[in-house]
C-alpha cells in the first residue's frame, strides 16, 4: 500500500493534468484552484470523464457516483477536496 | 389530453410507482404529483400563470423535474437551463423569452444574475415542498396549441433560437413512442440526454404515460465510459435512449460487450449523429434488444425512425434513419422543388403535428419545415442521411453553428481574427477556435472559454483554442479551414505576436 498523498499533491495534480489535457498547456498560466471549470467549458460531459479516468488510474481513487456532481466537480479545490474526504473514508 | 396530466393520471393509478429512480435521487409519483402542486401554488403566487414562460435552471434531478410538472400545471412553458449553464447566458434567456419567473436548485439560486428582466420573479427550488396539508391540486386546462416547453438552440446569427414545442408536438412523439415500444409500467428508461436535449422528451415522457421509471444519468457522468456501463446493468435499464456517441464510448472504452447484455434491455434508441455502422453490429451482436435509429431535428423532435434489421448489417454505410413517423408527412425536396424519387437525392421537408410552434420572438412556422438535411431516397420509398447543405455542424449530437462560436470569439476584444473548425469524427470530434490575438492583448485559453461561456450554450464552447500569428487563405482570401484542420493533429507551437 503506497502512502496515500496529500491534499497539496492532489491539488497539484489535478492542476497539471488539467492544464496538459485540457488547456492546450496553458501558456497564460491562468488556471487556479477556483476557476470554474464546468461554467467556463473546461470540464465538459465528454473530458470530465477522461478526469475521472485520470483519477481512478493514476491517482488510484475510484469517485462514487453520488460525488460526481456540477458542486464537485465545480473546481480544482472542490475536486481535491471530495477526493480527500473519498480517501480518508477509505482508510479509515 | 396535455403534456402535464400524464404524471397526474399515473399518480392517481400508482402514487407508490418510482417516477424517478437513479444517482440524482428518487421519487415516488405521489410524491411527485403533490410536490409539483405545492410548487405550482408557490409559482402561482410569484406571478406566474396560463402563457407564461419560466426557466428551470439546475442539475438533472427529482428537484427539476417537480419544477418543470409545476410550470406545465399551471398553463405555463418550462424553458430548461443546465447546471453548467453559467448565470449570464441563463439571465440572456430569460430576457430573450420574457420569462415571468426563474426557477434555480442549490448554489444556483445565490448566483442568479442581477438582470432577469423587469418582473421576472426568483424561485428558490431548494424550499421544502413536503410540508403542511395535501394541497388543492392544480391542472390548469390548456390547448393543444399552447406551449409546453422552448429549448434553445443554436443560430447561425450570434443570438440563440428558443424553439417553441407545443403540447401537441410534444403528446404526438410521446404517444408514438408509447405505442412503438409498447411501453409498460416495468419499464425502466434511462435518460442520457440533457433537459436542454429534445432525446430527453422521450425519456421523461414516455416513462410518464405508462407510470413507468425515468434514470437521469448526471450531466458529468455522461460520457463516464465504465460508470454508464454499470448503471444500464445496476439501474436495470430496459430502454436506452442516447446519441451514439455514448454508446461507442461504452462499447470502445466502457467495455459493454464484454459481459452478456442484461435480459431486462429490450430497446436501444439512437438519434442526433449517424451510428457509424460497425458499432451497429457490434450492438446487434451483444444484445437481442430492438435497435432504432431516430431521426429529427429539434424543430421537428423525431420524425423519422428505422428499426436495425439483420439485412442492414451488410451495409458499409451508416442505417437509413427509415420513414415518417409520428402522424408526420416527410418528402426529399430536390434542388428544383419537385419531390425526389428513389435514387435522387433532395432536402428533407417536414409536415404534421410533431413540427413546431415557431421560434420564440419570430413569426410562426407556416407550412412544411425544411430541416437543411439532405437525404437520399431508397427503392422502398425510405431515407439515407446524406448531410447538411450549410455550414451547421454536429458534435456529439450538439447543433453547432461555426458562425455563431466565431461571431462570439470575435467579440472579445484581445481577438483580432478567429475562425473555428471541427476536427475528428464521432466521440473524437472536437471544436477547435485558431484565434489571432489583437496587439497587445493578454487573453489565454481560459479567458476566451470564460467568454465563450458567457454567451454560448456549453456545448458549443470550443474544446481547444489555439493562437496563431495569422490564419492561413485560400487562393481567393477566405480562411483555409481545411489547412487549419490539418494543423490539428500535428504538434503546432503556439504562436503569439510579440
Amino acid at each position: 500500500m503506497t502512502q496515500p498523498l496529500s491534499q497539496e499533491q492532489v491539488t497539484a495534480n489535478l492542476i497539471a493534468f488539467v492544464r496538459e489535457r485540457f488547456l492546450s498547456g496553458d501558456p497564460q498560466g491562468e488556471l487556479t484552484e477556483t476557476t470554474p471549470l464546468l461554467e467556463w467549458g473546461i470540464l465538459n460531459s465528454l473530458n470530465t470523464a477522461t478526469l475521472i479516468g485520470y483519477v481512478r488510474e493514476e491517482l488510484g481513487t475510484a469517485i462514487p457516483l453520488s460525488k460526481v456532481t456540477a458542486t464537485t466537480f465545480r473546481d480544482v479545490r472542490s475536486i481535491s477536496a471530495m477526493l480527500y474526504e473519498a480517501g480518508e473514508a477509505a482508510s479509515a | 389530453m396535455s403534456l402535464h396530466e400524464l404524471v397526474i393520471a399515473a399518480a392517481r393509478r400508482d402514487p407508490e410507482a418510482l417516477a424517478v429512480d437513479g444517482p440524482a435521487g428518487r421519487l415516488r409519483y405521489g410524491e411527485l404529483d403533490r410536490q409539483a402542486d405545492v410548487l405550482a401554488h408557490r409559482l402561482a403566487a410569484a406571478g406566474v400563470g396560463p402563457g407564461d414562460r419560466v426557466i428551470v435552471w439546475g442539475g438533472k434531478t427529482p428537484a427539476i423535474i417537480v419544477a418543470m410538472q409545476a410550470v406545465l400545471r399551471l398553463g405555463a412553458a418550462y424553458v430548461p437551463a443546465n447546471a453548467n449553464t453559467p448565470p449570464g447566458r441563463t439571465a440572456l434567456m430569460a430576457r430573450n423569452c420574457a420569462a415571468r419567473a426563474v426557477c434555480a436548485a442549490g448554489d444556483l439560486f445565490g448566483r442568479l444574475a442581477d438582470d432577469l428582466g423587469p418582473g421576472t420573479a426568483r424561485v428558490n427550488l431548494d424550499e421544502p415542498l413536503d410540508a403542511g396539508d395535501p394541497p388543492e391540486p392544480v391542472d390548469h386546462p390548456v390547448a393543444p396549441d399552447d406551449l409546453a416547453y422552448v429549448l434553445y438552440t443554436s443560430g447561425s446569427t450570434g443570438t440563440p433560437k428558443g424553439v417553441c414545442i407545443t403540447h401537441r408536438n410534444a403528446r404526438a412523439f410521446v404517444d408514438w413512442t408509447v405505442a412503438e415500444l409498447a411501453a409498460t409500467p416495468a419499464d425502466r428508461f434511462a435518460n442520457h440526454a440533457s433537459f436542454t436535449f429534445d432525446l430527453s422528451v422521450l425519456d421523461l415522457y414516455a416513462a410518464f404515460a405508462v407510470g413507468a421509471t425515468v434514470c437521469p444519468i448526471p450531466a458529468e457522468l455522461a460520457y463516464a465510459p465504465h460508470e454508464l456501463v454499470a448503471l444500464l446493468h445496476d439501474e436495470r435499464i430496459t430502454v436506452w435512449y442516447s446519441v451514439p456517441s455514448a454508446l461507442v464510448l461504452m462499447m470502445r472504452d466502457g467495455g459493454l460487450l464484454n459481459t452478456p447484455a442484461p435480459d431486462h434491455l429490450r430497446a436501444v434508441l439512437f438519434a442526433g449523429e449517424p451510428m457509424p455502422i460497425a458499432y451497429v453490429r457490434k450492438l446487434a451482436a451483444w444484445t437481442r434488444a430492438r435497435l432504432l435509429n431516430l431521426y429529427g431535428p429539434t424543430e421537428t423532435n423525431v420524425c423519422t425512425f428505422h428499426e436495425v434489421v439483420p439485412g442492414d448489417l451488410r451495409r458499409d454505410r451508416p442505417v437509413p434513419i427509415g420513414r415518417a413517423t409520428c402522424g408526420d408527412k416527410v418528402w426529399a425536396a430536390r434542388i428544383d422543388g419537385a419531390v425526389a424519387g428513389p435514387g435522387e437525392e433532395g432536402e428533407l421537408m417536414v409536415d404534421g403535428p410533431t413540427v413546431m410552434h415557431g421560434y420564440w420572438g419570430r413569426p410562426p412556422q407556416r407550412g412544411s419545415y425544411p430541416t437543411g438535411d439532405v437525404v437520399r431516397v431508397l427503392a422502398d420509398g425510405s431515407f439515407d442521411y446524406v448531410g447538411r447543405n450549410d455550414h451547421m455542424v454536429k458534435v456529439r449530437g450538439y447543433r453547432v453553428e461555426l458562425g455563431e462560436v466565431e461571431t462570439v470569439l470575435g467579440s472579445h476584444p484581445d481577438v483580432a481574427q478567429v475562425a473555428v473548425v471541427t476536427a475528428g469524427e464521432g466521440l473524437d470530434q472536437r471544436l477547435i477556435a485558431f484565434v489571432v490575438p489583437a496587439p497587445g492583448s493578454t487573453a489565454g485559453v481560459i479567458a476566451l472559454k470564460a467568454h465563450s461561456s458567457r454567451r454560448l450554450a456549453p456545448y458549443m464552447i470550443p474544446d481547444e483554442v489555439h493562437f496563431r500569428a495569422e490564419l492561413p487563405r485560400t487562393a481567393n482570401g477566405k480562411v483555409d479551414r481545411s489547412a487549419l484542420v490539418g494543423t490539428t493533429n500535428s504538434q503546432v507551437p503556439e504562436e503569439r505576436t510579440p
